[in-house]
């Protein structure tokens, strides 16, 4: 071996750049939570894997930096920049007022709308077993920067604790003078799951929750709207509204996508043949909206 | 003042000498003054009378003795003399990467500056050489700046080798011997910086989002959607395709081809059976399962095997059966249903292929790809005997199957999403109570436009549920896991068009019959 001058290979450097740049991204992407704007809670393993890997080829980049090389090639190493431009590049989380181009067409995620696809799962066997315990303390936090959810005087869980809610809760014989069941923007998916499973506790009692408005003319009727929130499932791609029809004689007047926050009793409906739980509406007043998406199988 | 280097590689018996003086005698180089140092002795001599040089030769032994003899004999050469250019002829078994060592020597540092390498080739023999001769011919080629074919005439000829040549070098150009006015426009050409080649279309991506993206959107086409779906879309495949470059790498680098062949089944049933096997128990999608495929084929697997494993992975694995299974609130029906549809179908497409075997190479890269890769190292995996050697070159193996796969992946994906965001409407749309066929061909089209990962797409499939018939619903979840854009992009990477267009178009009919037959057979009433 010729001892010899140290010069950098500029193949060797911008692939380690990349691998180095994606590493400390998804890290940040994890440890924001930001990655909830893109996939569900049950990714995070796989994007640690996929960090710890990056991080690993990068280190391993360094020993061969100074590799002489005649023939350069920069091209490939955009395959890793395009994803790290866009997550980078500005851009904001969809809203349902993004997601109105499939609706427009005749809309391809419009049947399951009106409920949430997996509702009578219950929420323990909802989380696949290959989720570890991490998932609970995921949901608990789910999307950056959302705002306290307001305290549920009346919520029989606590949403980031599935495991015992059974436990905890206590069957109610006389709603009437209950308190109103003030669903927390948390705990959205966690009390339709409650109220699939255990309609007949809760027929009757009061419930707010806080959702967009949803209108839908295929599958709902003309006094009928949901305020809803997107679920995710899997990534970003399969975004789906959930939440509880509503009937309301004032629907006509409601813009479409709009914040509100509904006040209502519960009843028991009955959509496309099922029972399932339904609002009637007593208030509706405008709210701030809600960030973030909810998981519904965590 | 460092002198311009040229170096010419090139196997023993290639014409590099001939190529010198065919260049030497070009007027170009009438009033130069050249240094040549020849690390080969060949039958042809260097024309020393047409052109004003020095001609130095070393051979292989002195090479091997000590490069810091030949470098200080080098150095004192050129302070000689005040030389315009240095030629270097290199010799053809020694890799290429011994002569920039020694080029950037503190010998040679101050004196030499890299010009161009040029690869001179035999068009009769290069081809039964790559491969035979060891790391040292491969290596050159894939390092030079263009290359020289001798004794292929027709442009046609040219084409042939310039694939040959591509598949070490990408997008390397090449000429006939005859081509000398072509060839010193090359030679004198400035390289790019590859600084300013990565940084420029980075800054102008940069400008063109930040500029067109709100054009386009006020023009209704949702940006911001397409950023979004890509990003969900690349974040679950991205870890994925990982898991499947790490697999596939290690596969080639710990599992000898030998190993295989002689412990894979040789019966077509057992292979199979062994193939549907390890595709249960691997929890990957179709963007892990494709580079998988890739490196059994080149260890040796059966092809009617290899395609049977690569079409039933990313349908039958236990991931996708619960996320099948909660995506419709388990129902085990559909779950059962998936797995032994998606089974049938992989078989059939196995036999398929064994009863018709592909005529001709299946894998694009030919003879060379089977023993190579792009991932630099060229030595074969059983020169390594060291574990960190091992690792090593299972990393670099795993990172260039990760760009080469990974770019159509981007690619398909964008495409995927594109289509999400603009016409998966339009689709839906499209239905209008057609019958069963129908719904199913427009469910598997679907499927191969959306491009979805195995582990997602039961959720979008019943999201179609009171749109379409089940039998439709069970195309869209058999058949897109196996084909898609994405799947047909990645796998060209690799393989020959007609191989990935056959297997795209079995799949199709394939599945479609399945489905088709079965659900209308046993489907009325159990859905």
């Amino acid at each position: 071996m010729v001892t010899r001058a140290r010069v950098l290979n500029p193949q060797v450097f911008l692939e380690l750049l990349c691998y180095a740049v994606f590493s400390v991204l998804t890290f940040y992407l994890m440890y924001s939570g930001k990655y909830l704007t893109y996939v569900t809670p049950r990714m995070a393993p796989y994007l640690y894997f996929t960090a710890v890997v990056m991080l690993l080829w990068a280190f391993t980049g360094v020993f061969r930096l100074f590799r002489p090389g005649n023939r350069v090639r920069v091209a490939h190493c955009f395959v890793p920049v395009i994803p790290i431009l866009l997550i980078l590049l500005p851009h904001s989380p969809l809203s349902a007022a993004d997601l109105s181009y499939n609706y427009a067409g005749g809309g391809s995620f419009s049947g399951s709308a009106a409920k949430p696809a997996a509702a009578v799962s219950s929420p323990q066997n909802a989380s696949p077993p290959e989720a570890g315990a991490d998932y609970g303390a995921a949901q608990s936090s789910p999307g950056a920067g959302l705002p306290e959810p307001p305290v549920s005087n009346a919520a029989p869980f606590d949403a980031s604790d599935d495991d015992d809610f059974e436990d905890v809760y206590v069957p109610e014989t006389d709603a009437s003078d209950k308190p109103v069941i003030e669903v927390g923007d948390d705990e959205f998916y966690s009390w339709l799951d409650e109220l699939y499973m255990n309609l007949d506790m809760y027929v009757g009692r009061r419930i707010a929750m806080t959702g967009f408005v949803f209108k839908d003319p295929e599958v709902l009727g003309a006094d009928e709207f949901v305020p809803a929130r997107l679920g995710m499932t899997c990534c970003v791609a399969d975004l789906v509204p959930y939440g509880l029809v509503c009937k309301y004689n004032g629907t006509g007047e409601l813009t479409p996508d709009e914040w509100v926050r509904v006040v209502g009793v519960i009843q028991a409906g009955v959509y496309e043949g099922m029972e399932e739980p339904q609002i009637a509406v007593t208030s509706i007043e405008p709210a701030e909206p809600v960030e973030g998406y909810i998981y519904p199988f965590f | 003042m460092a002198i311009p280097v040229y170096v010419v590689t090139g196997f023993l018996d290639a014409g590099k000498t001939t190529f010198l003086n065919d260049m030497f005698r070009r007027p170009d180089w009438r009033d130069c003054k050249i240094a040549v140092f020849r690390f080969e002795s060949g039958e042809i001599a260097l024309e020393t009378s047409v052109v004003s040089c020095t001609d130095v030769m070393f051979s292989k032994r002195e090479l091997d003795a000590g490069p810091e003899r030949v470098t200080k004999r080098m150095r004192e050469v050129l302070n000689s003399g005040d030389f315009d250019e240095i030629w270097i002829e290199w010799n053809g078994v020694t890799p290429f990467a011994k002569l920039e060592e020694m080029l950037l020597s503190h010998a040679l540092r101050d004196l030499c500056a890299m010009g161009k390498v040029i690869h001179v080739a035999d068009a009769a023999k290069v081809e039964t050489l790559l491969g035979r001769v060891g790391g040292a011919l491969p290596e050159q080629i894939a390092n030079c700046d263009f290359a020289v074919i001798r004794g292929a005439y027709t442009s046609r000829g040219l084409e042939k080798f310039r694939k040959l040549l591509s598949s070490l070098n990408p997008g390397v150009r090449v000429f006939g011997a005859a081509a000398g006015d072509d060839i010193c426009r090359s030679l004198f050409r400035r390289k790019h910086s590859p600084w300013i080649s990565f940084l420029a279309p980075l800054a102008l991506a940069v400008a063109l989002y930040l500029f067109a993206a709100p054009v386009l959107e006020s023009a209704a086409i949702p940006v911001n959607r397409i950023v979004n779906v890509f990003l969900g879309i690349i974040l679950q495949a991205i870890p994925f395709l990982l898991i499947g470059v790490m697999l596939s790498s290690a596969i080639r680098i710990f599992v000898s081809k030998s190993a295989i062949e002689s412990r894979f089944p040789k019966s077509i049933g057992a292979g199979m059976l062994v193939a549907i096997l390890a595709g249960f128990c691997l929890p990957v999608c179709d963007c892990a399962s494709i580079p998988i495929f890739r490196s059994l084929v080149k260890k040796g697997v059966p092809l009617p095997a290899a395609v049977t494993f690569m079409t039933a992975t990313p349908v039958i694995n236990p991931v996708v059966i619960l996320s099948t299974y909660y995506a419709f609130s388990g129902d085990m029906r559909v779950v059962i249903s998936r797995v032994c549809f998606g089974l049938i179908s992989a078989v059939l497409i196995g036999v398929a292929f064994a009863l018709r075997p592909p005529k001709g190479e299946v894998l694009s890269g030919g003879t060379v790809d089977r023993l190579m890769c792009g991932c630099g190292f060229y030595e074969g995996a059983e020169s390594v005997t060291t574990l960190r050697g091992k690792f090593d070159l299972l990393f670099r193996h795993a990172q260039a199957e990760f760009f080469d796969v990974g770019k159509y992946l981007v690619i398909g994906v964008f495409v995927s999403a594109v289509f999400q965001a603009l016409g998966a409407g339009t689709f839906a749309a499209a239905r209008s109570g057609a019958g069963l066929a129908f719904s199913v061909v427009l469910m598997m089209l679907m499927g191969f436009v959306l491009s979805l990962c195995s582990s997602s797409d039961a959720v979008i499939a019943r999201s179609f549920a009171n749109r379409f018939p089940m039998g439709a619903l069970m195309g869209f979840m058999v058949f897109g896991p196996m084909m898609d854009i994405k799947n047909v992009l990645m796998l060209s990477s690799c393989f020959s068009k007609p191989f990935v267009i056959r297997l795209a178009v079995s799949a199709f009919v394939i599945c479609f019959a399945v489905v088709f037959l079965f659900s209308d057979w046993g489907g009325v009433s159990l859905w």
